[in-house]
């Protein structure tokens, strides 16, 4: 009678343990982690998953943009404790963004880089910056051939200073590169990432020839004491491991009429920015009174953003 | 096609048919009108045919303030009039006519005590600047043009102007100088002073804000 209540060990009993074993200790685990907290709260989890499942930006309705803002603002304050304001503020009429630098005025100050990385919410474990600036020696046109790891004394006897960054071309190449559209020209000239439906293969990075993209390889670090908490949902939102970013002409602050944090910061007034469909803005005045040049102008691309000389 | 003749004349037929054919596309093409050509036009000059002059307040949807302490400019840019930052507030010792006046001064040293921390380094060595070059003698709460006219303390760039009248134009037009916070609404725009020390005007040499990693 023994040897026939033994149980057989052949494939069916096999499996059907090792079944029951795996559910049992799936639950098990998850009951640990829900005690534990692992997981996060169900009401975060619940948006995320609400979040996986949105719409590309470009194809929300204004109500849908609204309730994914509503949403991420939530998710900021479960997950980091602060409260922040996303808006989805949409170009103005007739409003098409330039910028110009002055490279005579240019000292090599890097206000405007710090600047960036405060109001963008830029990663600080990395070092991510949008803008670069670049001592060159007299006679140098392009960045290449500068150096922007400089940290000394500035100006330096015998140097210029250039800064470079996104430079937002009509034309852009990054743009016709996205295999997913996740990065294209809003109506006011920016060019935006629209961060959740990158995929960050970097083909854009590839097809910049300025180098205006940054990719993020591992999960961005802000203090939480400096999160700039006037965000755009096209600009400086949380940003995660593994999405492209650049600069956005600050779109949070330009859509609302002010300057770009950089042009702000500058100390000796090299940055001009402002509406290029305005003919009497400055920096139409700039295009028209001063020489101008742009980088890499053979390409075709149509940058927004000029240097000019005194 | 057996005629030799017909085939000798083929030699100036086909040619004949083949030139003209170019030629008339060429045409065509020189004075078509169709829409490929005329993306030809880069986006810079596609931009500076946009004159018309811009509603200012259609292009943000948002309230833009105005800084406090500002004065309307003695001139106008291209776009009319501008505003510019006031400087009084920010002197320390102004209502300079509060010892610059008729009675006598009754502290030692006065001018040591008030003024000795400006030393003048403006001008070259042949042509240095001293303090009644820009400041009015007979009233001591202006300043003064090479040719006798007051100016306000406040429209300092009138007078910084006369031998910077390049810097001058530029920042006019807004090639120079630094707007304040805002790139709509009204133009607010820095003072000569509110970025150069009138006394001595070079910038001192100083560290970067921060410094830049390798891109990866």
């Amino acid at each position: 009678m023994d040897s026939d209540k033994k149980k057989k060990m052949n494939r069916r009993t096999f499996l059907k343990g090792a079944a029951s074993a795996a559910i049992a200790g799936s639950a098990a685990v998850t009951v640990g982690c829900e005690g534990k907290g692992l997981l996060g709260s169900s009401e975060a989890y619940a948006l995320e998953f609400q979040e996986y499942f949105k719409k590309y930006y470009r194809v929300m309705t204004p109500v849908e943009r609204q309730e994914t803002v509503t949403r991420l603002e939530k998710l900021a304050k479960i997950k980091q404790d602060i409260t922040v304001n996303i808006d989805t503020t949409k170009p103005g009429e007739n409003v098409l963004f330039g910028y110009a630098f002055n490279v005579t005025r240019c000292e090599g100050y890097m206000e405007c880089i710090q600047a960036c990385v405060k109001e963008n919410n830029l990663d600080r474990k990395s070092n991510t910056q949008y803008i670069q600036i670049f001592e060159m020696e007299p006679g140098q046109m392009t960045p290449d051939q500068g150096d922007s790891k400089f940290f000394h004394m500035v100006p330096q006897d015998g140097h210029f200073y250039m800064g470079v960054q996104c430079f937002h071309c009509e034309n852009p190449p990054c743009v016709k590169a996205c295999p997913t559209k996740a990065t294209w020209k809003e109506d006011d000239g920016i060019v935006v990432v629209d961060y959740d439906w990158c995929i960050g293969c970097r083909y854009c990075m590839a097809a910049c020839p300025y180098m205006g993209r940054r990719f993020n390889w591992n999960e961005p670090e802000v203090p939480k004491d400096e999160i700039t908490k006037n965000q755009h949902y096209l600009g400086n939102r949380k940003r995660v491991k593994g999405m492209m970013e650049k600069c956005t002409f600050c779109i949070q602050r330009t859509r609302k009429g002010k300057l770009t944090a950089c042009a702000e910061a500058c100390p000796t007034g090299a940055r001009v920015f402002g509406n290029l469909l305005d003919p009497d803005s400055e920096i139409r005045f700039v295009l028209e009174n001063k020489k101008v040049y742009r980088l890499k102008e053979d390409l075709g691309t149509e940058p927004k953003f000029w240097y000019f000389i005194d | 096609m057996k005629n030799p003749k017909f085939k000798e004349s083929l030699f100036y037929i086909i040619p004949f048919y083949v030139l003209s054919f170019c030629a008339l596309s060429g045409l065509a093409i020189l004075f078509s009108s169709s829409a490929a050509f005329s993306s030809d036009m880069t986006m810079t000059l596609k931009v500076k045919k946009v004159t018309a002059k811009l509603d200012k307040a259609t292009q943000v949807k948002a309230i833009i303030p105005l800084p406090k302490d500002i004065v309307k400019a003695t001139m106008d840019y291209q776009g009319g009039s501008f505003f510019t930052e006031a400087r009084k507030s920010k002197i320390q010792r102004f209502q300079c006519t509060s010892c610059h006046n008729n009675k006598a001064i009754s502290i030692n040293n006065a001018s040591k005590i008030s003024h000795d921390d400006i030393k003048i380094d403006h001008g070259d060595k042949e042509g240095p600047l001293s303090c009644n070059t820009c400041h009015y003698e007979n009233d001591r709460d202006f300043l003064v043009t090479s040719k006798g006219s007051k100016i306000d303390m406040d429209h300092v760039y009138d007078m910084c102007g006369q031998c910077h009248f390049r810097q001058k134009k530029d920042w006019i037009g807004g090639a120079h100088g630094k707007r304040i916070t805002y790139w709509a609404g009204e133009r607010v725009v820095k003072n000569c002073t509110s970025c150069h020390n009138p006394h001595s005007p070079l910038f001192k040499k100083r560290w970067p804000k921060t410094y830049s990693v390798p891109l990866k």
